[in-house]
């Protein structure tokens, strides 16, 4: 319980000190829990109340992402969405996991470490466009639409990694039938719910609450993939009224989450053994260009133009909670630690190459392009 | 007259966007953030980067006020509202406190609008509020008056009822 308290403290200085830097936070939990924790002074260790509130955080951010996910918006953009996103995939998984193969991870490891590798943070990345005031730029719809195709991939991960030694067919029928009572449910209750929802005594909150932690226990009890029941939840429920769950579920996130980032930090142990320091840096690195060389060449197809891909590039650079997630639940401690450092390296790059895009693309480029601002005329 | 097409566009994570390219080729964006925030920009048909203010619901809302063509002149107890359809009609709303001279006194007494042409359409006294007050209305020393007239009407009042 201290270890918690110790820790939840130095991050509400961390939040402090980034908000008022606009800089990343993500990236500052980590380092505090690695400090604190086994890589560093080993104040803090992971118990069994740290560990429920950090399956809390995870939980939660994958509620989230799933209140987020509109099937019939992604439906009517899917052109936007699929061209950038199968090129941004195929580079960064390939790159990802070329580098961590050939730097010594073993091959389940590798993929796991190209998983996170591959999937920039949804919210750095949209952080770094209204905060540098970059929304009327050309490239910043294809941004949003890539960040879209990477979460649409990673459900699909997750429910990939949840499986649990089930029959596939046997996994699959069940996750099909508890989805359509879900459907069916929130189809008949509709009105009830939203009734319920718009209450401002303590109910909204509890059955928010209670929903989320109960489609995980169910899919414990069912051994089904949680993470991708979680999700899917989000996303059934975001039909109802997504605003008034995430209002009744944010501070949840909020909170749980900076627990589970910086238990991250505190039970990743940088100096396991497996793979050396270097590699797990070499591999950091590479993430900071392979997203080069996809943001070029999206620039390219989208916008005819490398001056646009250098605009996609420094705001998809951070990697963050989704990375994380992955290697969260995932577990092996050589990939949390190549993750964490991932994470920490390309979050910081990637917000300071975001608020100079401009001076780096003029630095790299030679001359001042013509890309990057100025919207299509139409 | 031909409007050019404003394009609205929901974008994931952050908002909503509206884009009009105005007549002079000139780009006016608004963007709702989920945040409650407003980002404004506009980008003149030659400028190579777009210029940005974010502004707060409240902010966003006085500037839509001023553009929708209301308020030209505003201080804290008068605004000015300019009618530009109706032959450019201009009309004052002015808040006043009630001195000594006046308390007792009713409207039918005061006859105010048969003297300065101006009209008291609203009276706040303590909580309460009274909109379009009878002739019989008696006045009370501090009640805030809301009168509506012309400039020179409003100032007639104040010369003529108010100071006297």
């Amino acid at each position: 319980m201290e270890g918690i308290v110790l820790a939840l403290s130095v991050c509400l200085v961390l939040a402090l000190i980034t908000k008022k830097l606009a800089l990343p936070s993500i990236p500052f939990y980590i380092i505090a829990g690695l400090l604190l924790g086994k890589s560093g002074l080993a104040l803090v260790h992971e118990d069994s109340i740290a560990l429920f509130l950090t399956h809390l955080g995870l939980l939660f951010l994958l509620f989230f992402l799933g209140l987020e996910i509109k099937p019939d918006r992604i439906w009517s953009n899917q052109r936007a969405i699929v061209k950038s996103g199968v090129i941004d995939l195929h580079i960064n998984i390939l790159i990802g996991f070329v580098a961590a193969y050939a730097l010594g991870f073993s091959l389940l490891d590798a993929l796991v470490v190209a998983a996170a590798f591959f999937i920039s943070s949804t919210a750095m990345a949209v952080t770094s466009l209204v905060e540098n005031k970059k929304l009327l730029m050309r490239e910043a719809e294809t941004i949003v639409w890539l960040m879209v195709f990477e979460d649409i991939v990673i459900i699909l991960v997750l429910a990939f990694f949840g499986s649990s030694g089930e029959h596939p067919v046997l996994m699959l029928a069940k996750v099909v039938l508890v989805l359509l009572v879900l459907v069916v449910i929130t189809r008949v209750g509709r009105d009830y719910i939203i009734s319920v929802l718009k209450r401002d005594d303590e109910l909204p909150v509890l059955l928010t609450f209670s929903a989320v932690l109960g489609i995980a226990a169910l899919a414990g009890a069912w051994r089904i993939p949680e993470s991708f029941m979680v999700i899917a939840f989000g996303t059934i429920l975001g039909t109802i009224d997504p605003v008034a769950f995430e209002i009744h579920s944010r501070p949840f996130k909020d909170v749980f989450l900076v627990v589970f980032f910086v238990f991250f930090g505190i039970t990743t142990d940088l100096f396991a053994h497996g793979v050396s320091l270097v590699a797990i840096i070499a591999v950091s690195v590479a993430a900071v260009f392979s997203k080069l060389a996809s943001g070029v060449a999206i620039g390219k197809v989208i916008h005819g133009d490398r001056a646009s891909g250098m605009e996609i590039w420094t705001n998809t650079i951070g990697r963050g909670e989704f990375s994380i997630a992955i290697a969260a639940i995932w577990g092996s401690a050589v990939v949390s630690s190549t993750v964490a450092t991932m994470v920490i390296v390309t979050s910081i790059v990637g917000a300071f190459a975001a608020k100079y895009s401009t001076h780096i693309r003029t630095f790299l480029l030679g001359v001042r392009p013509e890309g990057g601002t100025p919207p299509p005329r139409r | 007259m031909v409007y050019m097409a404003l394009r609205s566009l929901n974008l994931p994570g952050i908002g909503t966007k509206y884009e009009l390219e105005t007549e002079k080729k000139d780009i006016v964006a608004i963007f709702f953030l989920k945040s409650g925030n407003i980002q404004m920009y506009t980008l003149p048909r030659d400028a190579p980067a777009p210029a940005v203010a974010e502004l707060t619901p409240a902010e966003a809302r006085r500037i839509g006020a001023i553009l929708s063509g209301a308020i030209m002149e505003a201080d804290q107890e008068s605004v000015e509202i300019a009618f530009s359809a109706l032959s450019d009609l201009r009309i004052s709303i002015h808040t006043y406190i009630i001195g000594r001279q006046c308390a007792g006194k009713s409207l039918e007494d005061l006859q105010i609008r048969a003297r300065t042409g101006a009209t008291i359409i609203a009276v706040s006294r303590g909580e309460k509020n009274i909109v379009n007050p009878p002739p019989s209305f008696t006045f009370e020393e501090g009640d805030a008056i809301v009168a509506i007239g012309e400039a020179d009407q409003l100032k007639r009042l104040e010369q003529v009822i108010l100071v006297a």
